[in-house]
């Protein structure tokens, strides 16, 4: 399963890129996702973001199965 | 029936000028069902920061969420309020303090739903819509905001 994975704001930042490709071997969760990344960027342990699936925020139990498109969303900072 | 309401483009490069708020009060001249018009502009603060002071924000975006997200407002707020109109306007990029970053026009043939739907819309752009903003301070410093 390949997942297009976008990070915005000061989370492209600390992962260096604005997008990436992630080849996952299973099905994943949201949550399990989360701690891939995390193991992957260590630096956002102690950073607060949120996840969208495909435009939604998404909660830790969602699967990402068929996802086009996943975004980690730092803190909001419109108005 | 229920009305539906096509997505609006909201984003705008820059500054929001007084003279695109002067020209769009002007155009709901023609609007005579409208009583009430409540405005909400969003400014951009010279806060201190431990570099500086605030020069500017840039902001960024999620914008095809973003714009979903704008729409899912609007939507809500015409099935809350009694309204007869709404626009919202945010900028994306670099907004100088002192300028305009958001502005929020809506319309009600009563002022209870005009002032009540700008606070309502005002709140949930805030806290649901995927804006990212850089305080810029001092001499190429920047801090990431976060809202409250």
């Amino acid at each position: 399963m390949s997942i297009q994975v976008t990070y915005y704001g000061m989370l492209a930042e600390i992962t260096g890129q604005a997008n990436e490709v992630w080849n996952a071997d299973k099905s994943l969760t949201v949550g399990e996702f989360r701690e891939l990344i995390l193991v992957k960027y260590p630096a956002l342990r102690d950073k607060k973001f949120k996840v969208a699936v495909d435009q939604k925020i998404a909660q830790d139990y969602v699967f990402i199965d068929h996802a086009s498109e996943i975004a980690l969303l730092p803190p909001f900072a419109g108005g | 029936m229920e009305k539906v309401h096509k997505p609006k483009k909201v984003f705008v490069q820059g500054p929001i000028s007084p003279d695109f708020v002067s020209k769009s009060i002007a155009s709901h001249q023609s609007k005579t069902d409208i009583g009430a018009h409540a405005i909400f502009l969003g400014q951009i603060r010279a806060d201190q920061k431990p570099d500086g002071t605030v020069t500017g924000i840039e902001y960024s975006a999620y914008e095809d969420m973003a714009e979903n997200a704008f729409h899912e407002i609007r939507e809500a707020a015409f099935a809350k309020y009694e309204l007869s109109c709404l626009h919202i306007y945010h900028s994306l990029g670099i907004v100088p303090t002192g300028e305009i970053s958001l502005f929020v026009f809506v319309s009600s043939p009563h002022r209870r739903a005009a002032f009540e739907a700008s606070e309502y819309i005002v709140e949930e752009i805030k806290a649901n819509v995927p804006i990212f903003g850089k305080e810029l301070v001092g001499e190429g410093n920047y801090v990431w905001k976060e809202n409250k």
